[in-house]
């Protein structure tokens, strides 16, 4: 038995090198800290993303993107076809956990200042995959359609749609025209499952070159420490290994969550009825949703809501930018500010997310 | 010498004439000739409306009305036309009539849109002969003698109206090469009706013909623009019924129109479109309206609700209620706000029909029979709701349920056919049709109730899974452990 | 990967933990695959909308009646005519989505809720229902009845 897999190997190895990549990755060390619980969360994000490939294109065998089917096809999914139920919970299950692992991987690195140089390029390619996560889950919201989703997309594409000069021509090009529509759904079908992924692989492929090329960024305290006194683990395969046990374990939790909670189906969408009270974004817009409300109706010259949305915007701006302008960090000096504005950045989502919870 | 006394005597006539009627510029030499001559014509224009506003024969007939020179005046020459033929009639009529600017002269109010409104109507579609409209104005407003409608001895005054349309809508030979299935009993049915019996007797208020049909605007019944297409019924009954005012020497009640359109009726006519709803024609009649007698009203009714009728006239109550004079199907189900019949009328609670007659001391077994059937019906009813709700949650945790949501079509069935059966007042038979019913909701609970176990069951395989992959990640710890160490040992 | 690090030390031991991790891995990949391939296996009923069911065999309805079939989720009337013709219309009644049914000796659809009746051609000729039934296709191949949905 060993010796087949051994030979195997030597095969392998002979025609592509395999002893060079092993001792590559060997060569690479992460630094161990009392921080390190954090660098899991960008693993645990690939895997999320690996498990929405794998879910997802399992879905497109029987999903129809048409406003005529696209429930019908769904309710086919959950009941005719063999674990459909199962391969759906968890392509919604995993979404939400993706989107979740990738804010604590984000705001892990953002508080290490990780981005700093010469990882700029890390750090812009991640918040860019971070906004298209965002932009599955709008999509993929709507995919179901059924009422929750179909008035969640509709309040969403208003929003979009209040943005100055460019709202309204993106409002239409998003619905696919005037209203949310069959055209909108086979738009948002067509993002989410080509557009969409076709940018994030590419984005993700620059992201892991990266990371190998550059290893994992040091903490800053590590620089005053001596070389003995930095402690580290080999990248490969303890590292690698230790991501691998907590895929299992992410996993686990995962089908636990799929089978005990399962992807609601609600009523088919019926765009002629009127929406139903309380209609709220998915938690991870709810921030911004909330926020929004809480805007008055008019500040100075233009309305309460699209200062806020300029706002928004230029927050996000400002965080996709922060390896350009915190220079204190790339000289290896602290930088105070960026950690309160990380620590005011994450107490404003937590509690303006609870706020829109519970309201 | 005749001729010359004859000559004086008129000269002398026409000079008095002259006199007389000092506000003519001219001598009508026609009317002065004509009426001298004697003749029904000259008899009737004398009282003719347009008489009166000094309209001379010569705007209808042609020829010069200023000449006494009988050759002179009824020449081809002065425009002398004769009688006047077909539709040079309404021709002749509307030169004035469809020009408001020439009424206003003569001081007049009236509409002058009749003749636009006649050709669009059935009554303007060509007659048999090819050459003419079936009707001309003359063919119901007389020629010669024409008065206001509101005097009475206008052919279109109220009462006289079925007579006028009676011409040839009671003429089987003339009807018959127009439109052979058009019945031409209508004033025959007209005079049964209340409406007919009153106008008989010289109440103009009561609706005749044009009440409902229109007058110049008459189309067919079938077109649905004309005033008594179905769906415009209830709206043309209650111009005169919805109108408290006009209806109070009458003493019946005004609410008809509100209460229908409340109704399964009406909602079924109004709001769903359905013209298979019965408008109001379709109980009281139309030309014989009148409302249905006591004892006919479950014949009535059963035009439409057939089952119901039949099992109700076969029923114990059909005898009892024709001696106590009940109203069939009206006591219980009320006559113009029918609403969709529920449970809640069956049995002996407050909001039920039964506990009316059938008092808890009934020496009949009414009242028990009333609250078991409701009882009976109940059940049903809550057992089939429960078990779509199962289905619903069932259907929500994914589970394949079609079979099961299939056969419960069958218990609604049950309950509807239950319902009917009340109205054979016969325990047996209900009972029969409701265990039917609950026969399939049993089997449906238990299949459903399978369905949401078998959800339950996918637990298992998450166990076996997740006891694989816990298993594979203990080992999984157990070899990093070891890389570790033995790292940590070099 | 196991076998790298296997490699250099303990070459011909058996390595127990080794042999655990193996059948870990094997149980894993079933528990993995198995859903997988039983979802990829075409379900029963192949496509989210029923378009044609079978009805049976011609040779089995006799002439001047009919039979109930199962459309989805909907029934629908399959009716021999007397004079041997086909016909297939909805059979919830229009009225209150009662199943209708064919009665012989009207050579009528009945419906036993409220007495409603169609004529053969569906159309609603007495009682209450609003309006006529929905037809459906039939097609007969061979001596299969098929029924699908009007295009």
């Amino acid at each position: 038995m060993k010796t087949f897999w051994e030979n195997f190997y030597n095969w392998i190895d002979e025609r592509v090198k395999l002893e060079d990549l092993v001792k590559f990755m060997g060569k690479k060390y992460v630094p161990v800290n009392r921080h390190s619980i954090w660098y899991y969360f960008g693993g645990v994000s690939l895997f999320f993303f690996i498990i929405q490939v794998t879910t997802g294109i399992l879905l497109l065998f029987y999903y129809k993107g048409s406003s005529d089917l696209a429930f019908e096809s769904i309710q086919f999914i959950m009941s005719k076809v063999k674990f459909g139920w199962l391969i759906r919970s968890m392509h919604a299950w995993a979404a939400n956990l993706l989107i979740l692992s990738a804010f604590i991987h984000m705001f892990s690195v953002y508080f290490e200042k990780a981005y700093r140089k010469p990882r700029e390029i890390t750090w812009v390619t991640g918040m860019l995959m971070f906004f298209l996560c965002l932009g599955f889950g709008f999509s993929g919201y709507l995919l179901p359609w059924n009422t929750l989703s179909f008035f969640a997309t509709k309040v969403g594409t208003d929003i979009a749609g209040a943005v100055p000069f460019i709202g309204e021509p993106l409002k239409i090009f998003i619905r696919g025209g005037q209203d949310v529509t069959g055209a909108t759904l086979s738009r948002l079908f067509g993002f989410h499952v080509a557009l969409f992924p076709g940018i994030f692989t590419l984005l993700l492929a620059i992201h892991l070159i990266l990371i190998q090329r550059q290893g994992i960024s040091e903490p800053l305290h590590f620089q005053d420490k001596p070389k003995t006194e930095k402690k580290t683990m080999p990248f490969f395969p303890n590292f690698l290994l230790r991501d691998l046990l907590l895929w299992l374990i992410v996993l686990n939790i995962l089908a636990i969550l799929a089978v005990f909670f399962p992807a609601e189906l609600g009523h088919k969408a019926d765009p002629f009825s009127s929406a139903p009270a309380g209609i709220k974004p998915e938690w991870y817009f709810l921030f911004m949703f909330q926020s929004l409300k809480y805007f008055p109706s008019h500040i100075l010259f233009a309305e309460g809501e699209v200062v806020g949305i300029l706002l928004f915007g230029a927050a996000g701006l400002l965080w996709l930018l922060v390896p350009f302008w915190d220079r204190k960090s790339s000289r290896g000096e602290r930088n105070k500010f960026v950690n309160y504005l990380g620590l005011f950045a994450v107490i404003f989502i937590i509690i303006l997310t609870i706020l829109g919870w519970w309201s | 010498m005749n001729k010359i006394i004859l000559t004086i005597l008129f000269f002398v006539i026409s000079v008095a004439l002259a006199a007389r009627d000092k506000e003519h510029s001219v001598v009508d030499q026609c009317y002065v000739c004509h009426e001298s001559l004697g003749g029904t014509e000259s008899t009737l224009f004398k009282q003719d409306i347009h008489f009166k506003k000094g309209i001379s024969c010569s705007a209808c007939h042609g020829g010069d009305s200023k000449s006494d020179d009988m050759d002179k005046a009824m020449s081809k020459d002065a425009g002398y036309k004769g009688v006047p033929k077909g539709n040079e009639i309404t021709q002749a009529c509307i030169r004035c009539h469809a020009n408001s600017e020439m009424m206003k002269k003569y001081g007049s109010k009236i509409p002058t849109n009749q003749f636009e409104l006649l050709k669009a109507s059935v009554h303007g579609r060509l007659a048999i002969n090819g050459a003419e409209r079936i009707v001309q104005c003359i063919t119901c407003h007389n020629a010669h003698g024409i008065v206001e409608v509101d005097n009475p001895a206008s052919p279109v005054y109220p009462t006289n109206v079925p007579k006028t349309c009676a011409k040839c809508h009671d003429d089987p030979v003339y009807m018959r090469s127009y439109n052979p299935a058009l019945p031409v009993d209508q004033l025959q049915k007209y005079r049964t009706s209340v409406h007919g019996m009153r106008n008989a007797k010289g109440d103009p208020k009561p609706a005749e013909c044009a009440s409902c049909h229109g007058s110049h605007d008459i189309l067919p019944v079938k077109d649905t623009k004309s005033k008594v297409y179905l769906t415009n019924i209830p709206s043309i009954c209650s111009k005169c019924h919805s109108n408290a005012g006009y209806m109070k020497q009458y003493k019946i009640p005004t609410d008809q129109y509100e209460k229908y359109s409340r109704s399964v009726h009406g909602i079924a006519l109004f709001q769903k479109h359905d013209i298979g709803a019965p408008a109001c024609n379709s109980c009281h009649g139309n030309h014989a309206a009148t409302p249905p007698g006591i004892t006919s009203i479950s014949e009535v009714c059963g035009t439409c609700h057939a089952l119901n009728a039949e099992l109700f006239s076969s029923s114990p109550h059909k005898k009892a209620f024709d001696k106590k004079k009940l109203p069939e199907c009206e006591t219980c189900h009320s006559n113009h706000d029918i609403i969709t019949a529920s449970n809640k009328l069956l049995g002996v609670s407050t909001d039920a029909v039964c506990s009316k007659c059938h008092k808890p001391d009934d020496p009949s077994k009414g009242y028990m029979v009333a609250k078991d059937m409701r009882l009976m019906i109940d059940s049903l009813e809550t057992s089939e709701k429960n078990d779509s709700i199962l289905i619903q949650e069932a259907e929500q945790k994914g589970m394949e349920i079609g079979e099961a949501k299939f056969r419960l079509r069958d218990a609604h069935q049950a309950t509807l056919e239950a319902r009917t059966m009340v109205h054979s007042f016969n325990e047996a038979k209900f009972n029969e049709v409701v265990d039917k019913g609950l026969k399939v909701t049993a089997a449906v609970k238990i299949e459903a109730a399978d369905a949401i176990h078998e959800f339950y069951f996918r637990r298992i395989g998450l166990g076996i899974s997740v006891a694989i992959i816990s298993f594979l990640a203990l080992v999984l710890y157990l070899y990093i452990k070891r890389i570790e160490k033995r790292k940590e040992n070099v | 990967m196991d076998n790298v690090q296997g490699k250099p030390v303990r070459k011909n031991r058996r390595d127990f933990l080794k042999y655990l991790l193996g059948a870990g891995l094997l149980g894993f990949a079933a528990s993995v695959f198995y859903p997988i391939i039983a979802y990829l296996k075409p379900p029963k009923q192949s496509e989210v909308e029923v378009t044609s069911v079978s009805a049976g065999k011609l040779s089995e309805l006799e002439k001047d009646s009919g039979k109930i079939i199962r459309f989805g989720n909907k029934p629908v009337i399959l009716i021999r005519t007397a004079s041997g013709e086909l016909r297939a219309l909805s059979a919830v009644c229009t009225h209150l989505e009662c199943t209708v049914q064919y009665r012989k000796d009207m050579g009528l659809i009945w419906c036993a809720c409220h007495n409603g009746k169609y004529d053969l051609n569906g159309r609603n000729i007495s009682g209450p229902p609003p309006r006529p039934l929905d037809p459906y296709r039939v097609v007969v191949k061979g001596d299969e009845i098929f029924i699908s949905k009007m295009t």
